[in-house]
C-alpha cells in the first residue's frame, strides 16, 4: 500500500515537472503583457515537431540533447515573430477580447496548419534509453522519466536565477508588478515584451519535447497540455512562475492520488474542481497573482 | 488601422485553413452522386479515420475512373465528427438537408454511430457504419442502418473461446477509454469473466487523448491481474505498453484489435509483444485473392503503405455502398425514393470483399465476418501479428508473456 502511494506520487511529480514548464511560460507571458495564450500548448507541439525532425538527422544521445535546444531555439524565434507581428500590434488597442480570439485563432491555425504539414499520425520522439526500466524499493519508473525530471528541474532552476540575479530578469519581474513605474524607471518595455514571449515560448517548446519523449507527439497534442497549464497558473496566481512551478507539481500529483483513490474517470476533472475551489475561495491564487488590468 | 487589417487577414487564413481542413469537397459542374462520409478527421483518432478516407478512395478513384456510374462521378463529402457525437448529429444533419447524399457511409466511434444512425433512421436516409463495434447501433430495430463491421460480441468471439478454453485466467482486470466501444466490451468481458470464474480485480477508465496512464498502470501492478482487457485505440493502447514496461508491469493484454495499426506498432515498438486481439488485419490472409489484390492495388497507390483494418473496413463499406446504388438504379429527381430504393438494395447486398463475404442479417449488421484471435509476437525484434486459434487457421503457437527483464 505504502509502495503504491509512493509510486504514485512519484509519477504525479513527473507529469507535473512537464506541466510546470509549459505553465510557467504562460504565467510569465500573462504577468508581463497580459495576455492569455490559449495556442501556448501548441508551441509545445512546435517543440515536438522540431524534435521528431532533429532526431531524423542525430540519433541517440546527443540527438536528444540537441534535439531540446533546437526546439527551445526554434519555438523561441517563432515566439518573437508570434509577439512582433501578430500580438504586439493589438497590444495598443488593448482590449482582452481581441487577444483571446487572437489567440483561439491561432491554435486552430497551428493545430490544422501541423495536421496538414506533418499528418495526423501520431509519433515517438525516440528514447535515447530505449525505455529502460529502474526498479527501486518502493517504485519503479523508466531512466527517461527522471531525465524528464531531472531536465524540468534545471531548466526552472536556471530560470529562477535569470529572474532573480540578473539586471534583466530583474527588469522583467519589474515590467510584470507595474508596467507604469518599470517605464518611469528606464526600462526598454517594448523589449521585455519580446524577450518574455521568446522565453515563455522556448520553455513550452522544451516542455513539448519532454512531452513527446515520455508520451506521444501529434498535431492536437497541445490541447491538454494548455488547459492543464491555465488550471495550474489559476492555482498558483496568475503571472505568478513560483505559484506555477508549485501549482505544476501539486496538480500533478493531485491528479495521481485522486485517480488512485478517489475515482480513475475523474482523474481529468480534478485539475478543474481545483479551478472552481481556488476561484470561489482564493481568487488570488496560492501564492497571489498580479492584478489583473 | 494597420493592426486591424492585419488581424483581419489573420483571421483569414485561419479559417480558410479551418474549412479546407474540416471538410474537404469539390463540387463538379455535372450532378454527381453525393455519399456523405462520417469520421473523426481530428482529434486523436484521425489517424484511423485517414487509413479509412484512404482504403475508400482507393475504391472511389477506381469507378469514377471507368467513368463512374451512368456517366455521372462518386462524390464523397467527408465530414468530421472529431469523435464527438454532438458533432456527428450536426454533420448528419447537413449530409441529409444540406447536401442531399443518398446514402451515409463511414463512421468511426460507437458513442459517435448510436446518435448519428438515430438522426438517419429519423430522417429516413440509409447509413452504412463501417468502424464501430457496440451492439446497440444495429439493435433497436432501425430499418435504415447497417453495418459492415462486425459488433463486439462477433468480434470477440474468437477470443473469448481462447479465454475460455486455452488460457483459463485465474484474475482478471479491465482498463478501458470511457466510452460506448470502451463500456460495451466491458459488458462482453465482464460475462465471461463471470461463466469462467475468474476474479474481476479492477475496472479502471481513462478518457480519449489522455497520454499519462502510470496512476492506472501503477494500480493494476498492484493488484497483479493475470489478464488485463485493455479496450483502447491506436494511440492511447501504445502509450499503455510502453509505460507498463516503464513501470515494470506484467500481464497478458487482451484488446479489441482495433488498435493494431501502422503507428501502434511503430509508437509501441518491441513494448507490444504479447498484447492480443481479435483482428481482420488484411495482411494476415494474403492466401485470399481478393485481399491480396486489394492490398497490392492500395500498396501502389500509396507508397508502400501497408494497408491496415481501418484500410481494409473503409474499402468494403464503401464498395458496399457503391454496390447497392448500382443495384438500387440510376437517381431519379426524388431523393426519397432514390434513398428508400437504396435502402432495400442494401439489404439484399452479398458481394465477396476484403473482410470477407458481406451479407446483412433482418437488422442490418453483417454476420458473415469473422475476427481471429491474434498475437503480437517479434520477428527479428520487429513486432508482427500472428493468429494463434483456433489450431486449424493458427500461423504460430501461443507464447506466455516473459517478465521485462527476461525479454530480448
Amino acid at each position: 500500500m505504502e509502495s503504491l502511494f509512493l509510486q504514485q506520487v512519484l509519477n504525479g511529480l513527473i507529469v507535473g515537472s512537464v506541466y510546470c514548464l509549459i505553465a510557467i511560460g504562460l504565467t510569465m507571458i500573462f504577468g508581463v503583457m497580459r495576455i492569455s495564450n490559449f495556442a501556448h500548448g501548441d508551441f509545445s507541439m512546435l517543440g515536438a515537431y522540431f524534435a521528431i525532425y532533429f532526431v531524423l538527422f542525430l540519433s541517440g544521445w546527443a540527438g536528444w540533447v540537441g534535439s531540446l535546444v533546437v526546439a527551445a531555439i526554434g519555438v523561441g524565434l517563432i515566439g518573437f515573430f508570434v509577439e512582433r507581428f501578430l500580438f504586439r500590434p493589438l497590444l495598443t488597442r488593448w482590449t482582452d477580447i481581441d487577444i483571446i480570439m487572437l489567440s483561439i485563432g491561432l491554435f486552430i491555425l497551428l493545430e490544422n496548419g501541423a495536421r496538414l504539414l506533418f499528418g495526423a499520425t501520431p509519433k515517438m520522439i525516440p528514447d535515447p534509453f530505449e525505455s529502460k526500466t529502474i526498479n527501486l524499493l518502493f517504485f519503479s519508473t523508466s531512466e527517461i522519466r527522471l531525465i524528464c525530471l531531472l531536465f524540468s528541474g534545471i531548466a526552472i532552476f536556471l530560470l529562477q536565477l535569470f529572474l532573480t540575479k540578473t539586471k534583466t530578469g530583474v527588469a522583467i519581474r519589474a515590467t510584470s508588478q507595474n508596467r507604469n513605474a518599470a517605464t518611469l524607471m528606464g526600462i526598454n518595455i517594448s523589449f521585455i515584451y519580446s524577450l518574455t514571449f521568446v522565453v515563455g515560448s522556448a520553455l513550452a517548446g522544451l516542455g513539448g519535447v519532454l512531452y513527446g519523449t515520455i508520451f506521444a507527439v501529434f498535431p492536437m497534442m497541445g490541447a491538454v497540455p494548455t488547459l492543464k497549464a491555465f488550471a495550474v497558473t489559476i492555482l498558483g496566481g496568475m503571472g505568478n512562475i513560483r505559484g506555477a512551478i508549485f501549482g505544476g507539481f501539486i496538480l500533478g500529483v493531485a491528479e495521481t492520488l485522486g485517480g488512485n483513490y478517489i475515482s480513475m474517470q475523474y482523474k481529468n476533472a480534478i485539475g478543474f474542481v481545483i479551478i472552481i475551489l481556488v476561484l470561489l475561495i482564493i481568487p488570488q491564487g496560492l501564492f497571489g497573482g498580479v492584478e489583473k488590468k | 488601422m494597420k493592426a486591424s487589417a492585419l488581424f483581419k487577414l489573420f483571421l483569414l487564413v485561419a479559417l480558410c485553413l479551418t474549412v479546407t481542413s474540416y471538410g474537404t469537397r469539390v463540387r463538379a459542374a455535372e450532378p454527381t452522386i453525393p455519399i456523405g462520409i462520417l469520421g473523426p478527421f481530428t482529434g486523436s483518432l484521425a489517424f484511423n479515420a485517414e487509413e479509412m478516407k484512404k482504403g475508400m478512395m482507393l475504391a472511389v478513384d477506381d469507378v469514377n475512373a471507368k467513368g463512374g456510374l451512368w456517366g455521372r462521378k462518386i462524390e464523397l463529402i467527408f465530414g468530421d465528427t472529431e469523435a464527438k457525437p454532438d458533432k456527428g448529429v450536426a454533420v448528419v444533419k447537413k449530409f441529409i438537408t444540406r447536401d442531399k447524399v443518398l446514402v451515409v457511409g463511414g463512421g468511426y466511434a460507437s458513442s459517435v454511430n448510436i446518435a448519428t444512425s438515430e438522426v438517419c433512421q429519423n430522417e429516413k436516409t440509409p447509413i452504412v457504419v463501417a468502424i464501430a463495434i457496440s451492439p446497440t447501433i444495429t439493435n433497436r430495430g432501425f430499418d435504415y442502418v447497417f453495418r459492415t463491421s462486425p459488433n463486439s460480441p462477433q468480434f470477440l468471439a474468437g477470443v473469448n473461446e481462447w479465454l475460455e478454453k486455452v488460457k483459463k485466467p485465474k484474475t482478471v482486470a479491465f482498463l478501458m477509454e470511457n466510452t460506448d466501444y470502451g463500456r460495451d466490451g466491458e459488458k462482453i468481458w465482464s460475462a465471461l469473466s463471470n461463466k469462467i470464474g475468474a476474479k474481476e480485480l479492477a475496472h479502471l477508465y481513462f478518457e480519449i487523448g489522455d497520454t499519462d496512464f502510470t496512476t492506472q498502470i501503477s494500480k493494476l501492478k498492484e493488484l497483479k491481474p493475470e489478464a488485463t482487457f485493455n479496450i483502447a485505440s491506436t494511440t492511447e493502447a501504445a502509450l499503455i505498453q510502453k509505460q507498463a514496461k516503464e513501470l515494470n508491469f506484467v500481464t497478458q493484454w487482451i484488446g479489441v484489435g482495433g488498435q493494431f495499426t501502422e503507428a501502434y506498432f511503430k509508437m509501441a515498438g518491441p513494448t507490444c509483444q504479447y498484447a492480443m486481439g481479435s483482428s481482420l488485419e488484411p495482411t494476415l490472409a494474403m492466401k485470399n485473392p481478393i485481399v491480396a489484390d486489394f492490398v497490392k492495388r492500395y500498396e501502389a497507390k500509396y507508397q508502400k503503405a501497408r494497408p491496415g483494418i481501418f484500410s481494409s473496413q473503409g474499402y468494403d463499406n464503401i464498395m458496399v455502398i457503391m454496390d447497392a446504388i448500382k443495384r438500387a438504379g440510376k437517381p431519379t429527381e426524388n431523393l426519397q425514393a432514390d434513398r428508400d430504393r437504396i435502402r432495400d438494395a442494401l439489404r439484399k447486398t452479398s458481394i465477396e470483399l476484403t473482410q470477407g463475404k458481406i451479407e446483412f442479417d433482418k437488422t442490418g449488421q453483417v454476420y458473415t465476418v469473422t475476427p481471429s484471435p491474434v498475437q503480437v509476437q517479434l520477428v527479428d525484434g520487429k513486432p508482427q501479428l500472428f493468429i494463434v486459434y483456433p489450431p486449424a487457421r493458427a500461423g504460430a503457437p501461443y507464447q506466455v508473456p516473459l517478465p521485462w527483464d527476461k525479454r530480448k
